[in-house]
């Protein structure tokens, strides 16, 4: 018995451990990043559309990217390099916490609970959640999913979304987009919930399989996310995306990543 | 009435050729010491006979079974040929009444009680009535053998099968064990073949010695015989060297 | 760390009865088929050591997630609904099989064989001979590296977080997703996986000593 309380006691202190090592993210990343003329995003690698590992050259593609690289040169000028870390769903405000990178763009959606603890920049994309099933299922709409099971992700925001809409629903939360796909194709589920940005690329990838159904249920603002108390890197990002915003470039990628995506109406995302 | 047949027996291990045209009759009540250098095929024939290992040709019956046969019971046969081994072999999780009583109670069915009773008895025969308890690993190599030698008469074998029964026993052992083997073996009832190199011994209980050479029977006397004037000049040297010793 | 055990208590303890489950399941159905492996590969009859050795081979030397994943994603989609626990559950128990098998195969193959001899040469078949004698000696070999078997199978069912099998592994992540306290939420359920892992070791361990 002695051994196990050893064990605890030994856990416990790397608990408390882990509460330090604040100063990170005390330091003045807009300092930082003009030193070194570099800006280190977290994006994720499974989103086709947003940002997906192109296996052809290992690079970062899509919107999520594309935009990281604009606001990048905006801030830093012409020679700044924007740099990417993959994260998951789950790991991404983790590694922003940490100090590890020093923003995140990643089809973050700004919620009340995200940003008591992290800060957000004004919304660069709007989504909604929608569901994603196989052709021909007899779910149409978030209110048929009660009694059945729906497919989510570890560490998006929809688990809990569903809980609401569909109280009667059963939510299981798979690891990462490629899982949840294939869950969803082996009837693990009866529909996977996610932004509708998210599953028009997945469905784009499986037209034969899957489809979109039920437009959105929710509105879900993209946000860029930095760390607490980083107000001059915030406000260089929010001036960025005006600047993108007014300069058409915005609108430019929206048309390049959304403009060939059946079923998706990408004008409405245009900046007016 | 004969126990034990070959007839042009051969035992083959990969291409080795370990038992030669092997002809070998035993009778009933017969005591037939088997001696030979190592390597010469004694431990091999002595294992054939209870099918430890099998044989490649020629025919060979035991107890008027026929072993070249595959469909004869090799469990069937055991019951009535035991074996000692050099090694004891003592069930090592079992304590020496269970070793005895184990086979007598699964296999041949005996009643608890009777068969409890024959323990202890073959036990006090073998004067180690004081050892009923212990495990094999608290008692010495001789003790062991002696309990090897209870547990395979355990099971009222008519012919038993000793293989180097005190090869690995230390000297001041070696004695008590040949006195219980002897004691058996004299029984007129049973059939006794022994692998030993106790010369002494082999002339004492003996009233037949074989010697084997490279797989092969080279000698088969009426033991006076052997002693007085081996045949072969194999067999003259290979006792001038063990008699010198 | 008290903090998280405080919010999410119900949910711990959910993935700790769930991880608890499954891995009794596995480890009773693993012991059983491990034994029946492990005899299949030291009978006296070559057929039965084939399929024994190549399912031995097969399944110690592909990676748990992939085993899971086939029962999660291909069996239902072809044979037989299956859902996240049970398809982890089942190819935990397959997978351990074969790790069972090896451990207690070689134990059969550490009693000597003279001890085989001996019970035969008094007329014993061979399946008494291996009840009343190797077996319990074999048991007795196999305990320790039984018992490190058993913590690994234990450790391993935080692969049923990979398929929603609702286990602690599965409640440490999404506990982490809304509190995005990762390290508080892994250290929690490292704590529950002791309460788990440390009496078992202990129980291996008195039965070792119990049996020497």
């Amino acid at each position: 018995m002695k051994k196990l309380v050893y064990a605890m006691a030994m856990l416990f202190g790397l608990s408390l451990l882990s509460g330090c090592g604040k100063s990170i993210s005390d330091q003045s990343v807009l300092k930082n990043i003009r030193q070194s003329k570099t800006i280190t995003w977290a994006v994720e690698g499974d989103k086709k559309l947003f940002s997906l590992i192109d296996i052809r050259d290992d690079h970062e593609k899509g919107f999520d990217i594309d935009m990281a690289k604009a606001i990048t040169k905006e801030i830093l000028g012409p020679k700044g390099q924007a740099q990417f870390t993959l994260a998951t769903a789950q790991s991404r405000i983790p590694l922003l916490k940490n100090g590890n990178v020093d923003a995140v763009i990643a089809t973050l959606t700004i919620t009340p609970e995200r940003a008591k603890i992290i800060s957000f920049s004004k919304s660069y994309f709007q989504a909604g959640k929608s569901l994603l099933v196989p052709k021909g299922s007899p779910v149409k709409k978030v209110s048929d999913l009660n009694g059945k099971t729906v497919i989510g992700i570890v560490g998006d925001n929809s688990v809990e979304i569903i809980k609401k809409v569909a109280p009667r629903a059963k939510v299981v939360a798979m690891q990462d987009y490629g899982q949840a796909v294939s869950a969803l194709k082996s009837h693990q589920g009866d529909a996977l919930t996610s932004d509708n940005g998210i599953l028009y690329g997945i469905a784009a990838q499986n037209p034969e399989e899957l489809e979109v159904t039920g437009g959105t249920f929710t509105k879900e603002p993209y946000g860029i996310a930095v760390n607490l108390n980083q107000a001059p890197f915030h406000r260089a990002i929010n001036r960025a995306i005006d600047k993108l915003h007014r300069n058409g470039e915005y609108n430019r990628l929206i048309k390049k990543w959304f403009g060939q995506v059946p079923g998706f109406n990408y004008k409405e995302m245009y900046y007016k | 009435m004969s126990m034990v047949e070959f007839h042009d027996v051969q035992k083959y291990y990969g291409k080795f050729h370990a038992l030669h045209d092997i002809n070998l009759k035993i009778d009933k009540g017969e005591t037939v010491v088997l001696i030979g250098p190592s390597g010469s095929g004694k431990s091999t024939l002595i294992r054939t006979i209870n099918r430890l290992e099998s044989i490649q040709g020629g025919k060979l019956i035991v107890n008027n079974q026929d072993l070249s046969n595959p469909k004869t019971d090799s469990n069937r046969l055991r019951q009535d040929v035991g074996m000692v081994f050099q090694h004891f072999n003592l069930y090592k999780n079992k304590n020496v009444l269970e070793n005895i009583m184990l086979a007598p109670r699964i296999v041949s069915h005996l009643p608890e009680e009777e068969n409890k009773k024959q323990a202890l008895d073959l036990l006090k025969m073998v004067g180690l009535e004081d050892k009923a308890q212990n495990m094999p690993a608290q008692i010495s190599g001789g003790q062991k053998q002696r309990v090897a030698i209870a547990r395979s008469l355990a099971m009222r074998p008519k012919l038993l099968l000793f293989d180097e029964p005190t090869s690995a026993l230390d000297p001041e052992m070696i004695d008590d064990v040949l006195q219980v083997i002897k004691k058996v073996t004299s029984a007129s009832e049973m059939t006794s073949l022994i692998v030993t190199h106790e010369m002494g011994f082999a002339k004492e209980v003996a009233n037949r010695v074989i010697f084997m050479d490279e797989g092969q029977i080279v000698e088969d006397d009426e033991s006076a015989l052997f002693y007085k004037k081996p045949q072969t000049m194999r067999a003259q040297q290979f006792l001038s060297k063990i008699i010198s010793h | 760390m008290i903090n998280i055990f405080n919010h999410f208590g119900n949910q711990l303890l959910d993935g700790f009865g769930w991880t608890l489950l499954a891995s009794f399941l596995a480890l009773v159905f693993s012991l059983l088929f491990g034994i029946l492996l492990a005899l299949l590969e030291v009978v006296p009859a070559k057929f039965a050591n084939q399929v024994g050795r190549t399912y031995v081979e097969i399944f110690r030397n592909i990676p748990l997630l992939i085993i899971v994943m086939f029962f999660y994603l291909i069996v239902p989609k072809y044979f037989v609904q299956l859902d996240g626990f049970s398809a982890g559950t089942i190819g935990l128990f397959l997978y351990t099989s074969a790790f069972i098998a090896e451990i207690i195969r070689s134990g059969i193959q550490a009693v000597s064989n003279g001890q085989m001899e001996g019970a035969r040469s008094t007329g014993m078949t061979y399946q008494q001979a291996l009840q009343h004698i190797i077996l319990p000696q074999a048991l007795k070999i196999v305990i320790p590296p039984l018992g490190n078997q058993f913590v690994s199978l234990i450790k391993d069912s935080s692969i049923l977080a990979f398929v929603a099998g609702f286990d602690l592994m599965y409640q440490a992540n999404a506990i982490a997703s809304v509190t995005f306290d990762t390290i508080n939420s892994y250290l929690v359920i490292g704590v529950l996986y002791l309460l788990i892992t440390m009496p078992l070791s202990y129980y291996m361990q008195y039965l070792e000593k119990r049996l020497a």
